[in-house]
């Protein structure tokens, strides 16, 4: 007889989960009104946000209480959802504004907030249909190319000032033995949006910012032919051999912070790194911005200023009281960031900010940046809806990097919007 | 006689010292003209080599190989020199123990360095082993230590057959870890560390010095034609030590505040989190409150898929107790799973 036997006992740890938060305020057992802020921003960032409204809280005698949420976007559809509302959020997506403003949920600003926006038109992108919902309060560019200004004085090699020039850039890069890109992606559950970044700039230079606008409202389609030339020119680089550090198994599983890392070993591993500003954060210690590395703005496909892909954080309310206007309405002043702009790490979307005040070079650049451009948008995978923005549009960057089909996967990330098209009119009422 | 002289005439009852062993035990403080260069050969060697297992043993997170380093170490050896010189008031003998504290000193802070750039790539500032970190906030319970160990050294330079102590004298009191952990710090430019544990280094100095002193004088090690000449300026001697000890227990008592103050605050986090989420089982914490601002990093095991919010513990947190923090949160689920077949 034959007996054969076999167990096993599995232990598993599933999933360990991260999470952060942070909280700041200014005074503890309060008085006079309170106004609750909710956020995604955490440690050095809430303490900054924090002294950015310390004059509006001395003037005024309103406090502030703020609390930032690392995963911000998930913490405020759950909020949202259990109707547990801050009285002010502060979004880094748009388009989650766009949603709530379109349910109701959120308020328009105010009169006196509308005036105060207005006043600085360049601010003032923060409307669903006609209406201002939101005060534009900090900024960062995220159409740069990070690279080695040493690396470049040592093989005579120039900053493009066209597309051409920076693919012609890419070509003598690999003859002379480099990977000309450093690029990868991996970022948890939001993977992807390196990827949509390189399309909404391509969009935005090839097709220019009209057909920008329209896509990013869902008016033209992923399966427009504009929009998979778009595709196909970042093809161009992710889908030719050598062109990135490490191919297809680097750029995917590598994570998006870390995609700069081999520009700093000797020999440099690549030389080019298209990210935003935020950037900065991602450098090691010892490296100096304008020493071992720099950034110039990704050229336009001709010679001009190229157009600028912008992000940042806008505050809505969802409660209707004047401290909670007041507190927007003091977000909307060029003054809102000063305190920020000194310690660095703030770009102010204002023309009017005085520029002595930032305490940062790159800062200043930024915002030089900002103000030279004669095209300005926002990014439009925050402002899509979000089962397009942050959902098919991101998942369908990984197949395209995976698989090249554009075709394909532009079917698949518009298939990410809902039946109707068309959303409900927003009901207007004046605050 | 009073009371007191009573207790210490107890505590000196042994075989008065002879001037032999008097001279005796002073040669294996002090070396003589012709056997200072292969002593200082010796105490180099064995410096660098002490600091070389510190290092390594610290930047491993081994606390055994850390304690072989206390047994090679030689630095306890210039600290009862430096004492009994003080009690000899010779000032000769005083400066040539300083010199070889100082020397000793610089020589394993830069050996620490080395080490930690050898072993660069291994580390960063943000993952310190806990054994590095343990020497970077010294309190009072390691003044406590330092003054019981230099009084336990003192006694047993001063009896005999106490020999085999010293050892556990040097591993008490710890000299030449901290000076490793100032040097990787250092390396890694983790400045307030570097400080913390020099801190701690220089408690375990003065304090050691100090006692031994004491012990010394007390137990007739010192004779009393040496004691009726220097009697008078004993006290001006001291006086500095004395002082030097009172400048320390300021920073090492804010430390130990500081460590009260985060376990009281522990605590309340403790209670927040049994709100915040009932079935949430902490696993790990560390909290860092300064003033009305708190980094907490945790862990917790829960065993339900409905993972409350962060921020939601974080708001309580703070409106309860008025501290504004940074959290971070880890959720471990743990679940297991088991088959068989026969």
């Amino acid at each position: 007889m034959q007996r054969r036997r076999a167990s096993a006992l599995v232990l598993l740890v599933a999933g360990v989960i991260l999470a952060a938060a942070c909280t700041s305020t200014a005074v503890v057992t309060q008085n006079g009104p309170v106004v609750t802020v909710f956020g995604g921003y955490r440690g050095v960032e809430a303490e900054r946000f924090a002294a950015s409204v310390a004059p509006f809280e001395e003037q005024t005698g309103i406090t502030v209480s703020y609390v930032g949420a690392g995963s911000f976007a998930k913490a405020i559809e759950d909020r949202v959802a259990n109707a547990d509302y801050p009285d002010v959020a502060i979004f880094p997506q748009p388009g989650l504004i766009q949603e709530y403003a379109r349910q109701g949920i959120l308020l328009p600003l105010d009169e006196e907030t509308q005036a105060t926006v207005t006043q600085y038109p360049e601010t003032a992108v923060g409307t669903v249909g006609d209406v201002l919902y939101s005060v534009w309060f900090r900024a960062s560019v995220k159409s740069l190319v990070w690279y080695e200004p040493q690396v470049f004085a040592g093989q005579g090699y120039e900053v493009p000032s066209t597309w051409d020039e920076m693919m012609d850039l890419t070509s003598r890069m690999e003859i002379d033995g480099y990977a000309p890109w450093c690029l990868s992606i991996e970022s948890f559950g939001a993977t992807g949006w390196v990827g949509t970044d390189w399309i909404e700039d391509i969009v935005l230079r090839q097709s220019g910012p009209d057909v920008y606008d329209k896509w990013v409202a869902g008016e033209i389609s992923f399966e427009d032919d504009q929009i998979i030339a778009a595709f196909e020119t970042f093809g161009e680089i992710v889908h030719q051999p050598g062109r990135v550090l490490g191919g297809t198994q680097r750029i995917l599983n590598t994570p998006w912070t870390q995609a700069q890392d081999p520009m700093f070993e000797s020999p440099p591993r690549c030389l080019l790194n298209r990210q935003g500003s935020v950037q900065q954060a991602q450098l090691p210690s010892w490296v100096t911005i304008g020493k071992e590395t720099d950034s110039f703005v990704l050229p336009a496909m001709d010679e001009g200023e190229p157009p600028i892909l912008a992000a940042g954080e806008f505050a809505a309310a969802f409660a209707d009281r004047p401290e909670v206007h007041a507190l927007l309405q003091y977000l909307a002043t060029p003054e809102a960031g000063a305190a920020w702009a000194a310690a660095g790490g703030f770009v102010s979307p204002h023309k009017a900010f005085d520029s002595d005040l930032y305490g940062d070079d790159l800062d200043r650049r930024v915002a030089e940046i900002m103000n030279r451009a004669a095209v300005i948008r926002l990014d439009g995978s925050d402002a899509m809806i979000p089962s397009v923005g942050t959902g098919t549009f991101w998942t369908g960057m990984v197949s395209y990097i995976r698989t090249g089909d554009a075709r394909t996967v532009a079917a698949d990330i518009q298939a990410g919007y809902p039946e109707v098209t068309h959303f409900p009119e927003v009901p207007v009422s004046e605050g | 006689m009073t009371p007191i002289e009573s207790i210490w005439s107890k505590i000196r009852e042994r075989e008065p010292w002879t001037d032999e062993e008097r001279e005796q035990t002073l040669d294996e403080l002090f070396p003589d003209d012709e056997k200072i260069i292969p002593y200082l050969k010796r105490f180099a060697t064995l410096m660098i080599l002490s600091t070389m297992i510190a290092a390594f043993g610290l930047i491993a997170n081994s606390a055994a190989v850390v304690i072989g380093a206390m047994l090679v170490a030689p630095l306890m050896t210039p600290m009862l020199a430096l004492a009994a010189s003080l009690m000899y008031a010779q000032m000769r003998r005083f400066m040539g123990s300083v010199t070889v504290i100082i020397l000793g000193t610089l020589g394993a802070i830069a050996t620490g360095w080395l080490v930690s750039r050898l072993a660069a790539g291994t580390l960063t500032a943000g993952s310190l082993s806990p054994e590095l970190l343990a020497r970077t906030s010294p309190s009072l319970l390691d003044l406590g230590i330092a003054i019981a160990a230099g009084l336990a050294g003192g006694y047993v330079l001063t009896h005999k057959g106490a020999g085999s102590s010293l050892p556990g004298v040097a591993i008490a009191v710890a000299l030449v870890p901290p000076l490793a952990t100032v040097g990787v710090a250092l390396e890694f430019g983790a400045i307030e560390f570097a400080l913390g544990a020099l801190l701690l280094y220089t408690t375990n100095l003065i304090a050691i010095v100090l006692s031994a002193s004491i012990v010394m004088f007390i137990s007739g090690f010192v004779p009393d034609y040496v004691r009726q000449i220097a009697r008078g300026h004993l006290g001006l001697r001291l006086l500095p030590w004395g002082l030097a000890l009172l400048a320390v227990t300021v920073p090492l008592g804010l430390h130990t505040k500081s460590v009260l103050e985060d376990e009281a605050f522990v605590k309340d986090v403790t209670t927040a989190v049994e709100e915040w989420d009932p079935q949430a089982e902490i696993l790990e914490i560390d909290a860092d409150r300064s003033g009305s601002r708190a980094t907490v990093s945790m862990t917790v095991a829960t065993t339900t898929s409905d993972l409350q919010p962060a921020w939601k513990l974080a708001e309580s947190i703070t409106r309860e107790y008025g501290i504004d923090l940074d959290l971070d949160v880890r959720y471990q689920r743990e679940s297991t799973d088991a088959a068989s077949t026969s």
